[in-house]
């Protein structure tokens, strides 16, 4: 099956959905795909996604966004609407349990039930293809602001279909981005034709009066991804989904927490995706940004956490996200409680509040790093689409197996795994090895004398040593994970 | 294989690579032989790769919260296999939320692991306790 970057017909979405819906019991009550666009018209623009998403980015506002899910639904709309009205949230999650990212609804069931008899939940997320379309109705007629589905689902087809036609407004992940960091065993070819369905199904949406906003998983592994490899996934995700239709993006990148390098990231972000769409012909795209609150391991201390958490706010705030998701002081230990997710939320609203009006100079340092991460995005991304032969999808495909674009710590074994990130002496991610990634001497040289700089201030040889280091190191109370 | 192979791998639905690929070259660096299946592991593979390298030990990483309902029963089906003498070891953040940590260990002590480690536990504690179970050195 060879999978190109080219717009399903409405045929070939439709002759396919009877055996998505098929798939679950509950996949039949979403079968009239127009019943769902009639529901989505008859929600409040105050519920749409892509319509906050885009005020916030006219007005300067960074919005402030929680990750929760439980087992149960009147569990799970108690927990919304604390963080709604307690945790002062501008936009609300569902995030999906584990057993339903990977289809095992069976499990999932069993999970609802042990949630049932043991009076908690034992299941990390909200299982909303067992609970259904009316079930999912009720979460997002229960608060007052848009809702979005985060996952980690590489074939989230039927999720989406009844998540949408339920109301929800924005759908997060992407035949990359929720394939190479979530699966082990299913091909690219596989993910991004499951994707072109949930695409072209907002697609058609869109094209029928119903806008809703798609999100590639920005942060991917969550572990020293440098800028350049977050932000070529993001981009070819958003030309991909644009494609099918989709019209509303927001792109993401996950903190790594070196300031100057965040708020280049963003930045960058926000132009490579512009003129990237505009290159290949998609108009009329709307971009938003999305910043994450440090993805890898955090310190045990919730005070110590708190000040993770700050950090991530202030810099979202001063990169001028369009929205931040937020971390919580229970990170270390897993999922939080109701009270632990309120306390990251207003942690992180002070913080973007009183930064508001503020920005981060446009100093010589930072002209530097958004020129480096330019020049290193584009050779990736001109890459790809040069061995894909003019096509995008295509040319992911092979760049994967190449090693042209490479996860760090990702499971896929469709992924190569060369590259080698650290941390440099300032704190920024770098690379220890550049692996295949397709860079000139420049960009090479750059990284090696930013990596070498460190070893010597620290009086080691860089090995994987250092990297183990940096990934324990804010857990640990520190950025650069220097040697005791 | 030798007195000093091990199954490493992350149980039931969880796909968190990085702490897989950091106790894989921490006890490979201690001097085990690893034998990492990786993530999205099910009791049967775990069992099945004990068997096939004559593994003394399984150890079992969870980081989502679901590692309750997944190992539950791992100790009878490696008895029902032939090896329920083997160690079994677990670690991560292995049930949903933050609870209290005694009665957790306890839970998973009750299933049969032989040692069971809260969040945030470096390599280096279980490669000691490793060898002193094993007898190596």
């Amino acid at each position: 099956m060879e999978v190109l970057n080219k717009k399903w017909s409405m045929e070939k979405l439709m002759s396919l959905r009877k055996e998505i819906l098929a798939t679950w019991p509950t996949g039949s009550d979403v079968e009239d795909i127009d019943a769902g666009i009639e529901y989505q018209k008859s929600l409040p623009k105050s519920k749409n996604f892509a319509a906050k998403l885009l005020h916030a980015k006219e007005n300067g506002i960074t919005l402030v966004q929680p990750r929760a899910g439980v087992a149960l639904v009147n569990e799970h709309i108690g927990l919304l609407q604390f963080l709604q009205n307690e945790g002062q949230a501008d936009l609300l999650p569902s995030t999906i349990d584990s057993y339903t990212r990977q289809n095992r609804y069976q499990e999932a069931e069993k999970g609802i039930q042990e949630s049932i008899s043991s009076g908690r939940s034992l299941l990390n997320g909200f299982p909303a293809v067992n609970h259904g379309l009316e079930n999912c109705r009720r979460v997002v007629e229960s608060v007052n602001v848009p809702v979005q589905v985060r996952h980690g689902t590489p074939d989230a087809r039927l999720l989406a279909e009844i998540t949408l036609a339920a109301g929800f407004t924005d759908y997060e992940g992407g035949g990359i981005s929720y394939n190479i960091p979530y699966a082990k065993n299913v091909s690219l070819e596989k993910t991004i034709y499951y994707w072109q369905y949930v695409d072209r199904l907002i697609g058609y949406y869109h094209e029928n009066g119903v806008v809703i906003n798609r999100e590639p998983f920005g942060p991917l592994t969550g572990t020293l991804v440098p800028p350049c490899i977050s932000h070529t996934v993001a981009i070819v995700e958003a030309i991909l989904a644009a494609e099918q239709g989709v019209h509303n993006l927001t792109l993401g990148y996950g903190q790594c927490g070196n300031l100057v390098q965040d708020v280049a990231a963003i930045q960058t972000l926000q132009e490579l995706s512009e003129e990237y769409l505009l290159k290949n012909g998609y108009e009329n795209r709307h971009v938003t940004t999305v910043f994450h609150q440090w993805m890898g391991g955090f310190p045990q201390d919730e005070a110590k956490a708190f000040g993770v958490i700050s950090w991530g706010a202030a810099t979202a705030a001063l990169a001028k996200a369009t929205k931040v998701i937020v971390k919580t002081p229970h990170e270390a230990m897993g999922i939080p409680t109701k009270e632990a997710n309120a306390q990251g939320l207003r942690t992180t609203k002070q913080l973007v509040n009183m930064l508001k009006d503020q920005t981060l100079p446009l100093t010589n340092e930072l002209a530097e790093e958004k020129e480096m991460i330019k020049k290193e995005t584009r050779a990736i991304l001109d890459t790809i689409l040069k061995v894909g032969d003019g096509d995008w999808a295509r040319g992911i495909i092979r760049a994967f197996e190449a090693g042209i674009i490479d996860v760090p710590f990702a499971p896929s074994r469709y992924n190569a795994g060369r590259i080698l990130p650290a941390r440099d002496n300032n704190g920024a991610i770098r690379m220890l090895d550049t692996g295949d990634l397709p860079f000139d001497k420049e960009i090479i040289d750059f990284h090696k004398k930013k990596i070498a700089e460190r070893g010597e201030a620290e009086e080691r040889e860089p090995s994987f040593q250092m990297v183990i280091d940096d990934i324990y190191a804010i857990g640990k109370g520190m950025l650069v994970g220097r040697p005791n | 294989m030798g007195n000093k192979t091990i199954v490493t791998g992350v149980i039931g639905a969880d796909v968190h690579a990085v702490g897989n690929r950091i106790l894989d070259y921490a006890f490979s660096q201690a001097g085990f032989d690893v034998v990492n299946i990786g993530v999205l592991a099910s009791q049967e593979e775990f069992i099945q790769a004990a068997i096939e390298t004559g593994a003394k030990a399984i150890l079992v990483s969870s980081l989502y919260g679901h590692g309750e309902m997944d190992c539950r029963g791992l100790r009878e089906k490696c008895e029902e296999s032939g090896i329920g003498e083997i160690i079994l070891y677990a670690g991560g953040n292995l049930v949903v939320g933050k609870q209290e940590w005694e009665p957790v260990k306890e839970k998973f002590l009750e299933m049969g692991f032989n040692r069971v480690y809260p969040p945030g536990t470096l390599p280096e504690e279980a490669i000691t306790h490793l060898k002193a179970d094993l007898n190596i050195e």
